[in-house]
């Protein structure tokens, strides 16, 4: 840092703009957004001053700690426990891979149960902070047990002959290659994981009854009319995020400086590639994944016994959706729900992802324009989107363009981490082999980074399915009125748990069709790329 | 075996450990087919290879004919589809469970985050041997490779040649009666290769290593080894055996002795002199 | 040496067991909950149906007053809010009483066979109404067509039954979802919301805007709310406590009507702290509702007729309520 004297730049202005330009955006945007809030530019004045907001958090001092405690501690607890499963099962799957081929329908579903539809059931069957501690708990699993799968799995295979060429078993493998490069995965796991584990307390709290929490808090505070507070209470959600995203970042940031691979693997890592076709031992795996969640399902249920009203049953749930008397009704709303809902979520994928994609391109080849983005990209994770459905509401209105917005504004930011992650990964001497030819940026992203990040896309993207479905159901919930949210919601109001179940199975149902699909282009991807290169 | 005593520091344990050698390694009939995209591609057809005790043998041959598949099969890493493959008589994946067999790479394959002195301890940890012990072997074995001074960088601060050089006393550090190398020095240059050529004919002169190297340099296969193999591909065979007969220790004035030139000739006519 | 080997392979076989228990985890750690608590003799735990507001003050005054301990009751205060759906906590035990919304339970009891009853209610009309801006011109539902309408999904039947009442097709109204949020009515981004009128208008009035609103009720929709439910067992079995319970908390009811401002201003640091609302939307809520809830035979009166009105407006919405879901023969033992 000491040389900038040495060597003074050519135009000192140009210089400072270059190298502050996040700094710069940043600033810019803050006083936009301070103008805009004091003369009401945006949806008529719903959007707070960032000045506004400060003097909301001065007036409010007495009470926010403890509502912030309120959320911070179970959240930590979740974080802490979800990741701990979430660690210790992808170590299981990688040493023991059919475990994962049977349990990967549970994991599936553990990740695409919708939050509003396990929420109502887990305050009836845990009591005090546990249905926070439980909603961060899963909210956090998925999305650090991918990480950390991708990360174990995409590993030097040359390393790892020398270990077997001693003699060394799976277990050394693990010790000595895979722990320690799946780290920066993991770290990017964490990354995801800790707005998820804030959102899942919070949104526990809107059921619980508990009477503190950032959640409880907004819940008495929406009906108040006051925008500057709904924002104060997402933007700390979102300042508590942003602390353990950082953290995970920094960690990140000294794991990988000096310990990138100099070297571009010629072979592909052989567990990366899979075993596809409909062998006999496949089908069976496949009818075993299957098969596990509604056996667990059906043991949960079992075991809480609950009223029949309230809890049903893999059997429960056919009768009401085949034999019950409104059945032919139950299914006539789904088939219109999911006609609304799905082709949208779809729309929804596709455009987070592609955003999730430039964003990526943009943060790994201009740093400092790029990462001016990612505060704003943390606020869409944490920020409960009860907060800020209004002014998407105010601003777009309340069909299509809305809730593609919704969709796509939670389906883009896992995915961006993962995609930047496998950006970061790409070997130095492949990009050194491209720019000694004068490659520009967008030539070494399309022929080293992109290719040789795919595992990392296909993660992002099955992530990215049962998310964008998520979002939609959200958006109909909040804005639309519309499909499968819509139907939740009603069936909310009128105790009809049957629905809330045929709801959360479909959806889950859905997701796992397109984790799936995911799959099957994931490996039609790698045959081409990577095995083609060996 | 006293002569290992040179390489090893005094707190190693004692070589005579270890059971004597009854053979060397012993290849027969050994096929191999691979299937690429659907298609067969006949890596190794009925090859016979022996390796003598306390000798150096050196594979050389085409890109593809199989001579680093023939390798890869000793250490355990690849299974031949028929035929058999013994190391002083046993299974592959006995003898390299035992800690006698050592191997190096034509890449370094070094763990990224891991400083030069924890790559050389990596097979140590495997074989769960302790690595404490072995600390006083390993900072020899740096200094023997010329990377005194570099023993807490990690890879990505290193030359490719520095690589190179990590992973072969990487594969000495077990103290290995058997070396495998596969291309070792092929990534480094002239000046540097020579100078580890001789460095290799020390080291082995000192341990009595029976060592199989591969590589591409006809001038490195007459200099190191007791015996050349020439392999051809397709399918990949061994189609000549030259012995050399070039006396011991061999000084690098030999690279310009006309003795050198003659079986180099007779090499390189076996290599390219068709089939 | 034996012993050491032991003990390591001891914890490796637990490693493997809890790694193997981790791989299940997500399924294990749903069921990482306590039972429900099973009724205890003396203690009644109280399903509320909203956040703390004015809408419970009298409970919150039989608490502090001691008026349920005077009956040697305890009373598990337990705050709801728009996820908390009363009738599931009754269902699954964890709530002896609940306030309910009666289209809720009645569904739930024609539809479902949920085994509850009703003992009383609260608000003798229904505080939900359609609140608008002034400059909407808005005072009835005729005034609603072309209009846009937010609607909390709970509660589109009774939307949709006031429209039937009312003779005005429902398709000529846009109805949207709503969150409990005035915000978008007071940007003029709908024209209307169903909420409760004993609050939004106030909170319209402090963002510089003129309300209006019309009750549900008063056209034609008349059901009560805040209906108390139990189930059919606790009714059975412990029937003496929820006698002393009504008393109780309808002591706590004329107590606040006595001053419908003091108590708010009272507990704005203990039952209302930190809930996000003011004071002073308390206050208003607890003067606005208190001629909604009042009644010549005493708080939480179900007469022949209010029931009848209940029984006759739902049926508008094809919801098949009987005279047996009710029982008031607790009031009349108070």
């Amino acid at each position: 840092m000491s040389t900038v004297a040495v060597t003074p730049a050519a135009n000192p202005v140009a210089e400072f703009a270059s190298r502050h330009a996040g700094w710069l955006i940043g600033l810019g945007a803050l006083a936009l957004w301070e103008l805009a809030g004091d003369y009401n530019l945006v949806a008529g004045g719903a959007l707070p001053s960032p000045s506004e907001i400060i003097r909301q958090i001065w007036l409010d001092r007495q009470y926010l700690p403890r509502h912030i405690g309120a959320t911070v501690w179970p959240a930590l607890l979740g974080f802490l426990i979800g990741n701990t499963i979430a660690i210790l099962a992808a170590i299981t799957f990688v040493l023991w891979p059919p475990v994962e081929r049977l349990t990967r329908g549970i994991s599936i579903t553990i990740f695409a149960i919708p939050a509003v539809a396990l929420g109502p059931i887990l305050v009836l069957t845990v009591d005090g902070i546990k249905p926070m501690v439980v909603l961060a708990a899963v909210s956090v699993y998925f999305p650090t047990m991918i990480a950390m799968l991708v990360g174990l799995k995409d590993i030097d295979p040359r390393p790892v002959d020398l270990i077997r060429a001693y003699g060394g078993t799976r277990r050394h493998i693990l010790l000595h290659v895979r722990l320690r490069s799946s780290l920066p995965s993991l770290l990017a796991g964490l990354k995801v994981a800790a707005p998820a584990a804030v959102l899942g307390a919070i949104l526990a709290e809107f059921g619980s009854g508990q009477r503190w929490g950032l959640g409880t808090y907004l819940l008495g505070s929406i009906g108040m009319g006051n925008p500057a507070r709904i924002w104060e209470i997402g933007l700390i959600a979102t300042a508590i995020a942003s602390i353990g995203y950082v953290a995970f970042a920094l960690i990140a940031g000294r794991a990988t400086a000096r310990t990138k691979q100099v070297t571009i693997a010629s072979a592909t890592p052989q567990d990366l590639a899979g075993t596809g076709g409909f062998t006999p031992i496949n089908i069976a795996y496949a009818v075993g994944a299957a098969v596990v969640p509604f056996i667990a399902w059906w043991g949960i249920m079992k075991w809480l016994d609950l009223s029949p009203i309230i809890a049903k049953d893999p059997i429960g749930l056919w009768n009401y959706f085949f034999n019950a008397r409104n059945s032919a009704v139950t299914q006539a709303s789904l088939w219109d729900a999911l006609l609304q809902s799905v082709p949208i979520a779809l729309l929804g994928l596709a455009i987070g992802l592609a955003v999730a994609f430039g964003l990526a391109v943009l943060i790994s080849t201009r740093p400092r324009i790029g990462n001016v983005f990612l505060p704003v990209a943390l606020v869409t994770q944490t920020m409960p989107l009860v907060a800020w459905a209004p002014i998407i509401v105010l601003l777009f209105g309340r069909d299509l363009t809305t809730t593609l917005i919704i969709a796509a504004s939670v389906t883009f930011f896992p995915a961006l981490v993962t995609i930047l992650q496998g950006l970061s990964l790409v070997p130095r001497s492949a990009l050194d082999v491209l720019r000694t030819y004068g490659a520009s940026g967008a030539q070494q992203m399309r022929m080293v980074s992109i290719p040789s990040s795919i595992p990392y896309v296909m993660a992002a993207a099955r992530v990215a399915v049962p998310r964008a479905l998520l979002g939609v159901m959200i958006a109909e919930w909040l804005a639309t009125g519309m499909g499968l949210g819509n139907l939740l919601n009603r069936a909310r109001g009128s105790l009809d748990y049957g629905m809330i179940w045929t709801v959360a199975f479909t959806s889950v149902a859905i997701s796992i069709l397109f984790y799936q699909l995911v799959t099957v282009v994931e490996r039609a991807f790698l045959k081409k790329y990577r095995a083609g290169s060996a | 075996m006293p002569a290992a005593v040179a390489l090893v520091a005094a707190e190693a344990p004692p070589a005579a450990a270890r059971p004597a050698p009854v053979d060397g390694i012993a290849i027969r009939d050994a096929s191999k087919v691979f299937s690429v995209n659907r298609e067969k591609f006949e890596a190794l057809r009925a090859v016979d290879l022996t390796v003598k005790k306390g000798t150096l043998t050196a594979l050389i041959g085409p890109s593809g004919c199989g001579k680093s598949t023939l390798l890869r099969m000793i250490a355990g890493l690849e299974q031949a589809d028929t035929g058999t493959v013994e190391v002083d008589g046993l299974a592959p994946a006995v003898i390299r469970s035992s800690g006698r067999l050592g191997i190096a790479f034509q890449d370094p394959a070094l763990l990224p985050w891991r400083s030069v002195t924890d790559n050389i301890a990596l097979p140590l940890q495997v074989l769960g041997e302790p690595v404490k012990a072995a600390a006083g072997r390993i900072a020899h074995l740096i200094d023997l490779v010329g990377l005194k001074g570099f023993e807490t960088a990690v890879p990505g601060q290193l030359s490719g040649g520095m690589r190179q050089r990590v992973s072969i006393a990487r594969a000495l550090v077990t103290e290995p009666m058997f070396l495998l190398l596969d291309e070792p020095f092929g990534a480094l240059d002239q000046i540097l290769r020579r100078s580890m050529n001789l460095e290799l004919q020390r080291i082995l002169a000192a341990t009595g290593a029976t060592t199989l190297l591969v590589t591409h340099g006809i001038d490195e296969a007459v200099f190191l080894a007791d015996k050349v193999c020439v392999m051809q591909k397709g399918p990949g065979r061994i189609t000549a055996e030259i012995a050399i007969d070039l006396p011991r220790p061999r000084a690098p004035e030999l690279f310009t002795a006309p003795h050198f030139h003659q079986l180099s000739d007779v090499v390189a006519e076996a290599l390219h002199g068709g089939h | 040496m034996t012993k050491i080997i032991d003990t390591t392979m001891k914890r490796r076989d637990f490693l493997r067991a809890s790694v193997a228990a981790a791989a299940m985890g997500g399924v294990a750690s749903l069921g990482l909950g306590s039972r429900p608590a099973f009724a205890q003799a003396g203690t009644l735990n109280f399903q509320a149906a909203w956040i703390n507001d004015a809408e419970f003050m009298g409970y919150f005054i039989a608490i502090e007053n001691g008026y349920y301990a005077d009956e040697g009751l305890t009373v598990n205060y337990l705050s709801g809010g728009p996820d908390v759906i009363p009738e599931s906590t009754l269902i699954s035990g964890r709530a002896d009483i609940a306030l309910t919304s009666p289209d809720t339970t009645i569904r739930a009891i024609a539809e479902q066979g949920a085994p509850f009853k009703i003992i009383g209610q609260q608000y003798q009309k229904n505080p939900i109404g359609v609140v608008s801006l002034a400059s909407s011109n808005i005072s009835s539902p005729a005034d609603l067509v072309g209009k846009t309408l937010a609607v909390p999904p709970v509660n589109t039947t009774s939307v949709e039954a006031m429209f039937r009442l009312a003779g005005v097709p429902i398709d000529q109204v846009r109805i949207v979802p709503y969150q409990f949020d005035p915000t978008p009515l007071i940007q003029e981004e709908i024209d209307a919301s169903i909420d409760f009128v004993t609050a939004v208008p106030y909170i319209v009035e402090q963002a510089g805007k003129e309300p209006v609103w019309f009750l549900l009720y008063d056209f034609g929709f008349k059901i009560g709310n805040d209906t108390i439910v139990v189930t059919e067992e606790t009714l059975a079995n412990r029937r003496p406590e929820l006698v002393s319970w009504l008393r109780a908390s309808r002591l706590g009811w004329e107590e606040n009507a006595v001053d419908l401002e003091r108590y708010p201003a009272m507990y704005a640091d203990s039952w209302f702290a930190g809930t996000g609302r003011s004071t002073e939307v308390d206050t208003f809520q607890n003067v606005a509702q208190e001629p909604l809830q009042a009644h010549p035979d005493g708080y939480f009166s179900m007469t022949e007729e209010t029931i009848a009105e209940t029984i006759a407006s739902l049926a508008e919405v094809g919801i098949t309520a009987t005279r047996d879901m009710f029982d008031t023969t607790l009031l009349e033992e108070i």
